[in-house]
C-alpha cells in the first residue's frame, strides 16, 4: 500500500466525531426521507381534512372549541411514525449488524449512545416543531377560510401548545428510542411503542379513569395541546401542559435509561 | 501449553507447496506495537464455556493464523478483542491497552467480523464515509480504500444489492480505512470465489509485510496452511498450540521417510537400533524420527539395500488431526464434523 495516514491526531475521538457520524448514518438512509415524507404529508393531509370537518357548525357546536387543539391534533400521526423512526435508528442497527461496525469504531459504548441521543434529539425536535407549526398555520388558514373561529400564534396558549406539542411528539420519538435499546428488534420495540402509547389508553379507560390521565396520549391531547380550559364536570382532570411534558420526559428518561443499561453491560 | 518461540531472524522458512512467498520486512526501522495479548481470557454463555482460559500472543510483521474446528470459540475471541463480547475473566489488550481505551480505535485496529455488518439500504460509499467520520478520517481515505478492493465501480449502489464476495469487500475496505497497524479478520475467504480467496491470501500477506499485524481465523486448515506464518489452534475454547506452521507440522508426526529396500527385515531392527520409529505399510518401510541422509548413511554403514527413498511431508492438516486427537471427546464430536465440511 502506497498510501499511508501518517498524521494522527491529538487527543481522542468525542461526542463530536460520534455526532458527526451519526448525522451521516441518519441522512444517507432513503427510509429517513421515506419516514419524514410519509409523516409530512399524512399529518398535513389529516389537518385539512379535520379543520374542513369543524367547519359550517351551529353555534352551539362552538362552545369551548379549541381551534388551536383542533388544527395540531393530527400530530398524534406524526406521533406514531415518530416512534417507528425512532426504534429503527437502533434496531436498524441491531438487525444489520451495522452496531458491530459502529462499536469497532467507537467502543466507549455511554459516549456512543450521548452521541446518538443527542443525533436522535436534535433531528426529532427540530422536525417536529417545525411541522406542529406548520400544521397550525395550515390548520388555521382552514378554519379562517371557512368562517370558524380560529387562532393565530398571539392568542393565548397557541404557541405555547405549538411548541409544547412539537417537544412531546419528539419525546414519543425517543421513548421509542429507548425501546428499541432494550429490545435492539424493530418488531418487539415497535409493538411495545404502540401498546404504550395507543392500546394503554383503551384498557386503562376500563380500569382507572384517575390512572388514564398519566397515559402519554391523554398528557398529550388534554393537556399539551389544550389552550381551553376544560369545564369542571370533566372526569379526569388534565395535568398543566407543562407537567404533562415533564411528565413525558420522565418517561423517556426511564425508558433510554433503562435502554442505556443494558446497551452498556451487555454484549453488543 | 505455550509452545511458541520466536520467529528466526531471516523470516520463516517457506513450505514447498506453497507459491505465496512471505517477504521479510522492509528494512528500515518498523514500529515495534500492534501486539495483541490474551491472558486467560474466558468467555461463558450460560452452562457452554465458549473460550476457556486461552493465553496467547499475535506479533507484527507476520500473518497469524488463528485455526480450529467451527464454534470452537474463535468467533468470540475475535469479538473479545473489539469489545463486543466483554470476558468473564481474564483480559485481551492491544499495546497494553483495552480495546475500547484506544484513543482513534480505525487507525489502530481494523476488524472484519462478520460479512454483512453494514446497512443493506446504504451505500458502500455512505457506509465508509460514516465511519471515516466517527475516527476524523480525511474523506480521500475512503475513496483509497474503495480502489484497494475494487469498489469503485459500484460504490454508489446499495450495499444491500453486493454479493458476499463483494460484501466481504466492503468489509475490508472498512478494517483498512484508518490504515491500521492491527489487523484482524474472521473467516475472511468465507463464500468467496477461488479467485477471491487467492486475493484476500495475496492481501494479508501483503499487509503483514508490511510489518503490521495481522489475524485471521479460518476452520479451512489448508487455506491456513498457504496464508499464515504462525498458528494459534484451539479446540473448545482451549489453546492447543501456538507456534509457527512448521513447528505445528512437525510436532504433529512431523516429516516420514518412505523407504523401498528387499532387505526389510534387517534394515527395520537396524532403523529401530538408530532411534527411528518402522512401520511397514504396503511393503514399504515408513520411517519416522530418522531423516533420509540417516537413513542411506545408515544402510552403508551395514551394507543394506536401498532401491527408494522418499521424504514424505505431513500437511498441516495432518499435524491439525494428530494433534487435536488427543483432546477429550475431541475426535468424536468437533474433528469429525470440521474435517468432513470444509463449505461451512
Amino acid at each position: 500500500m502506497t498510501q499511508t495516514l501518517t498524521t494522527t491526531p491529538p487527543g481522542r475521538y468525542r461526542i463530536r466525531q460520534v455526532v458527526r457520524a451519526e448525522t451521516i448514518k441518519m441522512l444517507t438512509l432513503r427510509s429517513t426521507a421515506v419516514m419524514l415524507g410519509i409523516t409530512v404529508v399524512a399529518t398535513l393531509a389529516v389537518t385539512v381534512l379535520t379543520s374542513h370537518a369543524a367547519l359550517h357548525h351551529t353555534a352551539q357546536y362552538y362552545l369551548g372549541f379549541d381551534p388551536t387543539q383542533q388544527a395540531i391534533g393530527a400530530m398524534v400521526i406524526a406521533g406514531l411514525t415518530g416512534g417507528v423512526f425512532g426504534a429503527l435508528l437502533i434496531t436498524g442497527e441491531y438487525s444489520s449488524g451495522t452496531i458491530r461496525t459502529t462499536l469497532a469504531a467507537a467502543p466507549r459504548r455511554p459516549l456512543l449512545l450521548a452521541g446518538k441521543v443527542v443525533v436522535t434529539a436534535v433531528a426529532a425536535t427540530v422536525f417536529c416543531v417545525l411541522l406542529t407549526l406548520a400544521s397550525f398555520l395550515l390548520g388555521e388558514a382552514v378554519l379562517a377560510g371557512g368562517g370558524a373561529p380560529h387562532a393565530d400564534l398571539g392568542s393565548p396558549g397557541a404557541l405555547r401548545a405549538v411548541v409544547l406539542t412539537g417537544l412531546f411528539v419528539a419525546l414519543l420519538a425517543l421513548l421509542s428510542f429507548g425501546l428499541g435499546l432494550l429490545f435492539r428488534s424493530t418488531a418487539a420495540a415497535i409493538a411495545a411503542f404502540v401498546g404504550i402509547v395507543f392500546v394503554l389508553p383503551l384498557v386503562m379507560h376500563g380500569i382507572s379513569d384517575a390512572g388514564l390521565r398519566y397515559v402519554p396520549t391523554n398528557l398529550l391531547t388534554n393537556s399539551v395541546m389544550s389552550t381551553v380550559n376544560q369545564g369542571p364536570g370533566e372526569l379526569v382532570r388534565p395535568f398543566p401542559p407543562a407537567v404533562a411534558l415533564l411528565l413525558m420526559a420522565l418517561y423517556a428518561a426511564v425508558v433510554v435509561a433503562a435502554g442505556a443499561v443494558r446497551f452498556v453491560r451487555r454484549d453488543a | 501449553m505455550h509452545t511458541g518461540s520466536g520467529p528466526p531472524a531471516g523470516g520463516y522458512p517457506h513450505r514447498k507447496d506453497t507459491d505465496q512467498r512471505y517477504s521479510p520486512r522492509p528494512a528500515g526501522p518498523v514500529p515495534c506495537t500492534g501486539m495483541i495479548t490474551a491472558h486467560a481470557l474466558t468467555k461463558r454463555f450460560g452452562a457452554t464455556t465458549a473460550v476457556d482460559d486461552l493465553t496467547f500472543e499475535v506479533r507484527p510483521g507476520c500473518v497469524t493464523g488463528f485455526l480450529g474446528p467451527n464454534g470452537s470459540g474463535k468467533s468470540t475471541t475475535m469479538r473479545m478483542i473489539v469489545g463486543l463480547d466483554l470476558p468473564d475473566a481474564g483480559s485481551v489488550l492491544i499495546d497494553g491497552k483495552p480495546f475500547a481505551e484506544l484513543a482513534w480505535p480505525l487507525r489502530e485496529v481494523g476488524a472484519l467480523l462478520d460479512a454483512k455488518a453494514f446497512h443493506p439500504a446504504r451505500t458502500a460509499r455512505n457506509h465508509l464515509r460514516w465511519l471515516a467520520a466517527v475516527n476524523d478520517l480525511p474523506r480521500r481515505r475512503v475513496d483509497e480504500v474503495l480502489g484497494q478492493v475494487g469498489l469503485e465501480a459500484v460504490a454508489d449502489r446499495r450495499a444491500g444489492k453486493f454479493s458476499l464476495g463483494m460484501g466481504q469487500r466492503l468489509g475490508i475496505a472498512a478494517a483498512l480505512l484508518g490504515d491500521p497497524r492491527v489487523l484482524l479478520f474472521d473467516e475472511p475467504v468465507n463464500g468467496l470465489d477461488p479467485e477471491g480467496i487467492r486475493w484476500v491470501r495475496t492481501f494479508l500477506r501483503e499487509l503483514a509485510a508490511e510489518g503490521r499485524t495481522v489475524f485471521v481465523s479460518s476452520h479451512l486448515i489448508n487455506e491456513m496452511a498457504l496464508t499464515a506464518d504462525r498458528l494459534v489452534v484451539i479446540g473448545r475454547g482451549r489453546l492447543i498450540a501456538e507456534t509457527s506452521v512448521d513447528e505445528f507440522v512437525a510436532r504433529g508426526g512431523g516429516g516420514a521417510v518412505r523407504l523401498l529396500t528387499p532387505d526389510g527385515a534387517p534394515f527395520a531392527s537396524a532403523l529401530t537400533a538408530a532411534g527411528g520409529t518402522v512401520e511397514d505399510t504396503d511393503g514399504a518401510l515408513t520411517v519416522k524420527g530418522l531423516t533420509a541422509p540417516q537413513i542411506g548413511d545408515l544402510a552403508a554403514r551395514d551394507g543394506l539395500r536401498i532401491h527408494g527413498l522418499t521424504p514424505v511431508t505431513a500437511t498441516l492438516e495432518d499435524a491439525f488431526m494428530e494433534l487435536t486427537h488427543d483432546e477429550v471427546d475431541f475426535r468424536s464430536t468437533t474433528i469429525g464434523a470440521a474435517g468432513a465440511s470444509p463449505k461451512e
